[in-house]
């Protein structure tokens, strides 16, 4: 049941915070439709690039092996040659669907085209439940992404260093003090422990609500964008509605590709904070 | 946790919702992982060293060319000094061979200067003696008309000799 607030904020919204229910199927919302499209994309472009794989690659093996180059390189050198092999499958994942997901939102009619209420034969007057969203424009998917991440990394954090190793390496005093000084320096990095625990509790939220937040509000500048010429109707509203929003496309390309780098990035940030004492080891 | 969950509504989170998006990226990394970046990661440790192997065998034809151009260098100088030994050789032997012959041309010369200098004077005492045979004869001749006698054969031989010793002198 909706909060008073809520449906206020949401009349108030160019776009819907929430992803919409569709109306064909009740238990489907369309950020999660345009997710599922995606997904069947993303492994059919992979099947064809890994299909018949040859020493001297086809175009598709090419494309996705610089890809795959790339990104295994920048990973490597943030996370070190020991845990690469591990992480790099699941950080690819992300980035790879974040950046397909982020700019699967400008492809046109997503978010455009759906049912609303009717003024003519195919026509709306405003669409309210859009058959299309991009699906990183759904906290549901932010926040899924960054629970899967979140499991992973727990998993290798222990599997490098220990649940031991990793008390030691959060509550460990350093400096090697002594005496009264040395009590007083433990209780510090005791409270400076605990704050870093709150901050790896926090890591999910803040991870999927700068990606959820960016992606949202692109969507709604270049919603905003579109209709700002509404009032002026006809041809002045069909104009407005094409050239407003065009350099804003641009730039949200290049937020798109920004955000799923800076989502990777804190990822491997992550991994390499928790991993570092035993990568020091090998 | 009541704001918490009136949070969550407001962003239309929902235990489905949520559920289903992870599992849709969770069958996006499983299968990237297992069907694409497992197979593409080999394939790129395989050309990786594919060209080490070239690289490394590039290097071995490198090292095997200085080597040949190495004793290409060395027999060149070698066939160079040979050809100016042989040279060296052709060029005394030719002027050994000249010398010789020069020798050999110098003494002909002088052979062919002595027989010709030895036929140069028997010509010349030839042509003398029939000179002084000639002048014997002539002065007989002339003795024996100026004086109206005729003379003996005592007479013309010591006019003959008389004559020739003028002439020899």
């Amino acid at each position: 049941m909706q909060s008073l607030a809520l449906l206020e904020l949401n009349s108030l919204l160019a776009v819907s915070i929430q992803a919409e229910r569709l109306p064909f199927a009740d238990w489907l919302t369309n950020s999660i439709f345009v997710a599922a499209l995606l997904t069947v994309g993303i492994l059919y472009l992979a099947s064809k690039a890994t299909n018949k794989m040859t020493l001297v690659p086809h175009p598709a093996q090419n494309a996705f092996e610089a890809v795959v180059d790339v990104l295994y390189t920048q990973i490597e050198a943030i996370v070190g040659k020991h845990v690469a092999p591990k992480v790099f499958p699941l950080l690819a994942t992300i980035f790879i669907f974040v950046l397909i997901s982020n700019w699967s939102g400008l492809i046109p009619g997503v978010g455009t085209v759906g049912w609303g209420e009717g003024t003519a034969w195919m026509t709306v007057k405003h669409v309210s439940v859009p058959v299309f969203r991009g699906p990183t424009a759904d906290l549901n998917l932010t926040l899924g992404i960054a629970a899967v991440f979140m499991v992973v990394w727990g998993a290798i954090t222990i599997q490098e260093v220990g649940v031991m190793g990793f008390l030691k390496h959060t509550f460990e005093p350093k400096g090697g003090m002594k005496g009264v000084m040395g009590a007083f320096v433990a209780l510090v990095f005791f409270m400076v422990g605990i704050i870093e625990l709150v901050s790896i509790a926090f890591r999910p939220l803040s991870l999927s609500l700068r990606l959820f937040g960016n992606m949202y509000a692109g969507e709604t500048l270049l919603h905003t964008m579109g209709a700002i010429g509404d009032k002026w109707g006809g041809i002045g509203a069909f104009l407005a509605a094409i050239i407003f929003p065009i350099p804003f496309y641009f730039m949200e390309l290049l937020v798109g590709l920004l955000q799923a780098m800076v989502f990777v990035l804190l990822c491997s940030v992550y991994i390499k904070l928790s991993t570092a004492h035993d990568e020091e080891h090998h | 946790m009541e704001i918490a969950q009136e949070i969550a509504q407001n962003f239309g989170l929902e235990w489905p919702k949520f559920i289903a998006q992870v599992l849709i990226f969770g069958i996006v990394y499983f299968v990237l992982k297992q069907k694409a970046f497992g197979p593409i990661l080999s394939m790129l440790e395989v050309r990786r060293k594919h060209i080490e192997e070239l690289e490394a065998d590039r290097k071995k034809v490198k090292e095997k060319l200085a080597a040949a151009e190495n004793e290409a260098k060395e027999l060149r100088l070698a066939a160079d000094k040979e050809a100016s030994r042989l040279i060296e050789e052709a060029r005394a032997s030719a002027n050994a061979l000249r010398e010789k012959k020069t020798q050999e041309a110098t003494a002909e010369a002088g052979q062919i200067i002595a027989k010709a200098r030895e036929a140069t004077q028997m010509e010349r005492e030839q042509a003398f003696a029939e000179l002084r045979r000639d002048f014997g004869r002539l002065l007989v001749d002339t003795t024996g008309r100026v004086t109206g006698k005729v003379l003996t054969k005592s007479d013309q031989d010591a006019i003959n000799e008389e004559a020739a010793a003028q002439i020899a002198i």
